[in-house]
């Protein structure tokens, strides 16, 4: 029996499997992605030696099989299948046999269905203008723009203004049996009157008449505090310049990350990666990354941001340290911070070790003092040294017994975090929200971080 | 607090209708002078400085005593090297599940268990394919230590981790059909020659329970003295229970099942010297018996043998349950030795004949150089050939087949030799991982 030749290709720079299983919607799509990664389910796989695309037919339940394609450049994905998830489990599934070295180079290019969305996707990327487009090319027509916009947002903040009275005036009886549309068209309104951040506030409100008891406090707490805010916005003149910042930004006036960079103060330290939460707003992946100083003591939240198929970014491991310059956003309770610059990349960081954790005392302090600064401040850095308990709702305790700390109910059963400790003290890190702990990182017994 | 309640009964009933009630934050002067004459706003203020003012001075609840739980007894096993821990986070993600309990077989013989923040999904995974692997509920009962124990406390619907760890004599007299399962078969790890005599005494009462008998047996220690009770089962009436006992005695090296079997294969396969070279010569049974059908050799289409198909099936049949030995006895060669010589299109039969036998006879050799022939492009057929090509790469070890697991990537490969490829690497690393 005649053997071939084995020939071991040149290995292009492939993706890890966690950059690939980065990109995916859900946890669903990664476990049914796993599942289609197998040499089985198919044929005419290929990739361009210059990894720059990946191709391949699956065989589905329909008659002709799937056919995915990635530009691996973009990346940009597509997929015949009729999925609505993006990118959709095909896709994930060629990703991973392609991350696994399952793929094989194809000298002769890809085939003519592969090819052809390829060309078109080149095409249109040579295309697009190049140059940074937000750097304002007019000074007066920026001008101009600002003040128009400052316009909108006023008496956009002032028809919310009225329509939070209204609520008040009618009463909250009827927001149960309201549908969404009755937030949604205020918050329709928000974003013509260019003010985002409000209508994603608004946005979310959507959800609290259905959150069980104790719903009437918590909407009416959300309208407070949008009453606050337009209350201040009206009389930011007034206002010192920190709570200034944070009343514009809470509105959505967002500054480019470029901006804060170069004008802010760096702050040098060993960052501690601490937590991180993943969530989604309106299609939009947000990360939130939590950092505390080892020198300054000093918290920043990180956030980054990622459309449907985009990965996010992934530069900081929780449970590592970051010798980092960051810039904290202006605001009078600064918090949000970015990354200006790294030192020393890759090498292990002299004290990397867990986090001391305090007591619930110390957290409840910390965040009322912020709250001062901030009253829309709703999530907080917390860490803590605690063991968790199960009744009569899940909590945490201080380790010394002082007492205990509702866990968030939307974080379930947490039963990670449980088997973790086994009821001993933890290091606990999460965010502290009004509804209580939401558990993100703790350390086990050997002082390695476990995201949660 | 009060006051905040009566703020929200106002809210929910409107100010059109209800009174603003005043609110007060102790420490603070009193703000409750109107800024507003329209009642609404003047709810919203209020809300909004007892908002912020509740949410700085949120109290810390006293820790009750019903809260605390005691704390779990220290492990005395290790937990597994950070590595094998983030891969078994794969594997209960989606990656190779079907390799689970081999990763937890591994864990257990290497007395270490498995990171305390894992076990939950490993429990809950368990649970959910229990009914088809009664194994894994074991496995990961003894790999999850003694914080699995605590943890099955906590939830119910882990509570079969303490009930084998707890099967006791009274499991067996009265519990149910999982409880007597778990009661025998710690009984066989322990004392495999009571086990053996506590089936012997019971089997005549045991009804259908004797196939889970037979699996017991299968799963750990089989040897030669169980031959004599498995032989006798081979004349049941029960089918299921015959082709246990017919599966168990052709797994069992030196069985007289393996001697009939081999006088049967005997004169199927030949190396004929040929002209210009040497060939192995296939000639499929021409005959099915009852000895055969005790044996567990079952034709198909009737056992009329008419079609070569029917000879073809019988003969991989007779081949699945034939000691190996015979092969390398017969031949006077090694395995690699007697792969190497061609059998033209009869090779996907022979591989897949010999591949059955070699994984329930779990001779490595064997599964080693069968792998080695379909990783070098043996025609190994089609979808029967890919699928035994699959299961053997999830049995052959791993370490043995090293020097192919870091073979190629040719655009040639078919899939199932990449799958192959890819399995193999996997345990490889998995159980490289484990010895860290």
């Amino acid at each position: 029996m005649s053997v071939p030749e084995a020939k071991v290709s040149s290995v292009a720079e492939r993706w890890d499997r966690e950059r690939v299983l980065a990109l995916a919607p859900d946890a669903p799509s990664q476990r049914t992605a796993h599942s289609l990664a197998s040499g089985r389910a198919w044929t005419a796989t290929g990739a361009t030696a210059e990894a720059d695309a990946v191709w391949g037919e699956c065989r589905g339940s329909a008659p002709a099989p799937y056919r995915a394609v990635v530009d691996l450049t973009g990346p940009a994905y597509r997929c015949s299948c009729p999925s609505r998830k993006f990118p959709c489990k095909h896709v994930l599934a060629l990703l991973l046999l392609w991350s696994a070295g399952s793929v094989p180079d194809d000298a002769t290019g890809p085939p003519d269905w592969a090819g052809s969305w390829l060309m078109t996707r080149a095409g249109k990327a040579s295309r697009a203008p190049s140059g940074d487009q937000a750097e304002p090319k007019d000074p007066r027509a920026a001008a101009r723009r600002a003040e128009q916009r400052e316009a909108r947002v006023a008496s956009g903040l002032a028809e919310l203004d009225r329509w939070l009275c209204d609520q008040a005036r009618q009463g909250l009886a009827a927001s149960q049996q309201a549908g969404y549309a009755h937030w949604d068209d205020i918050a329709a309104r928000m974003v013509d009157a260019q003010a985002p951040g409000v209508a994603e506030r608004l946005r979310a409100l959507a959800s609290v008449p259905h959150s069980g008891p104790g719903w009437d406090g918590r909407l009416l707490e959300e309208y407070a505090l949008l009453h606050l805010l337009a209350v201040a916005y009206r009389r930011q003149a007034d206002l010192p310049g920190p709570l200034r910042e944070t009343v514009r930004s809470r509105i959505g006036f967002s500054l480019r990350q470029a901006d804060v960079l170069a004008s802010g103060q760096p702050v040098r330290d060993y960052w501690q990666v601490l937590a991180r939460r993943d969530l989604e707003q309106d299609r939009i992946r947000v990360r939130r990354t939590w950092l505390r100083g080892r020198k300054t003591g000093r918290d920043a939240l990180l956030l980054s941001f990622a459309a449907a198929g985009q990965a996010l970014d992934d530069s900081l491991t929780v449970g590592a340290d970051a010798d980092a310059d960051l810039v904290f956003y202006p605001g009078a309770a600064a918090l949000r911070a970015a990354v200006l610059a790294r030192h020393g990349g890759g090498t292990v960081l002299p004290d990397d070790g867990p986090p001391e954790g305090g007591t619930i005392a110390a957290l409840l302090a910390g965040y009322a003092a912020a709250l001062a600064a901030d009253p829309w401040l709703d999530s907080w850095l917390a860490v803590v040294e605690v063991i968790p308990a199960r009744a009569p709702v899940p909590a945490v305790c201080d380790a010394d017994g002082g007492g205990s700390l509702p866990l968030h109910p939307g974080a379930g059963h947490c039963w990670p975090l449980f088997a973790l400790s086994g009821g001993r003290p933890v290091t606990l890190a999460g965010e502290w929200t009004p509804r209580g702990l939401w558990p993100l990182t703790a350390w086990d017994e050997t002082g390695r971080a476990v995201p949660l | 607090m009060s006051t905040w309640q009566d703020l929200v009964t106002a809210s929910l009933i409107g100010t059109e209708r209800a009174e603003v009630p005043a609110a007060t934050v102790p420490g603070l002067p009193d703000r409750t002078e109107a800024v507003s004459d329209d009642p609404a706003v003047l709810l919203l203020d209020r809300a909004a400085l007892l908002t912020v003012a509740r949410r700085g001075g949120t109290l810390i609840r006293p820790t009750g005593p019903a809260e605390l739980l005691p704390a779990a007894e220290p492990d005395q096993a290790s937990a597994v090297s950070p590595a094998a821990g983030r891969r078994l986070g794969r594997m209960l993600g989606g990656e190779h599940p079907d390799l689970l309990a081999e990763w937890l077989t591994a864990a257990v013989a290497r007395d270490r268990r498995v990171p305390a923040h894992l076990l939950p999904a490993l429990l809950d995974r368990a649970r959910r394919v229990s009914p088809s692997d009664p194994e894994l509920r074991r496995l990961a009962a003894e790999a999850g230590g003694s914080r699995a124990r605590w943890l099955a406390r906590l939830n119910q619907d882990w509570a079969f981790v303490t009930a084998h760890t707890e099967a006791d004599e009274d499991a067996w007299r009265r519990g149910g059909k999982s409880q007597r399962r778990a009661y025998l078969a710690s009984l066989r790890a322990r004392d495999p020659v009571a086990a053996r005599e506590l089936i012997t005494e019971s089997w005549a009462a045991a009804g259908p329970e004797r196939v889970m008998f037979l699996s017991v047996l299968a799963s750990q220690g089989l040897s030669l003295a169980d031959e004599p009770l498995l032989e006798a089962a081979l004349d049941e009436r029960d089918a299921e229970v015959r082709g246990w006992a017919a599966h168990l005695l052709a797994r069992l090296p030196g069985s007289a099942l393996g001697r009939r079997m081999a006088e049967r294969a005997r004169g199927c396969v030949r190396i004929d010297a040929g002209v210009l070279s040497e060939h192995l010569v296939t000639s499929p049974p021409v005959q099915w018996d009852n000895a055969m059908r005790r044996d567990g050799v079952s034709p198909r289409g009737g056992g009329n043998l008419r079609q070569l198909d029917d000879r073809t099936h019988l003969l991989h049949e007779v081949l699945a349950r034939t000691p190996l030995r015979t092969w390398t006895d017969e031949f006077g060669r090694t395995v690699e030795q007697i792969l190497a010589v061609s059998s033209g299109a009869w090779a996907p039969v022979l591989f897949t004949g010999w591949s059955r036998a070699a994984m329930a006879q779990r001779d490595q050799e064997w599964m080693t150089a069968l792998i080695d022939w379909a990783l070098a492009g043996g025609q190994t057929g089609t979808l029967f050939g890919a699928e035994t090509l699959r299961q053997l790469a999830r049995r052959a070890d791993p370490a043995r087949c090293a020097r192919e697991t870091t073979a190629t990537r040719a655009a040639e490969t078919p899939p199932p030799v990449r799958d192959a490829i890819s399995v193999l690497r996997f345990r490889y690393d998995m159980l490289k991982e484990l010895e860290l």
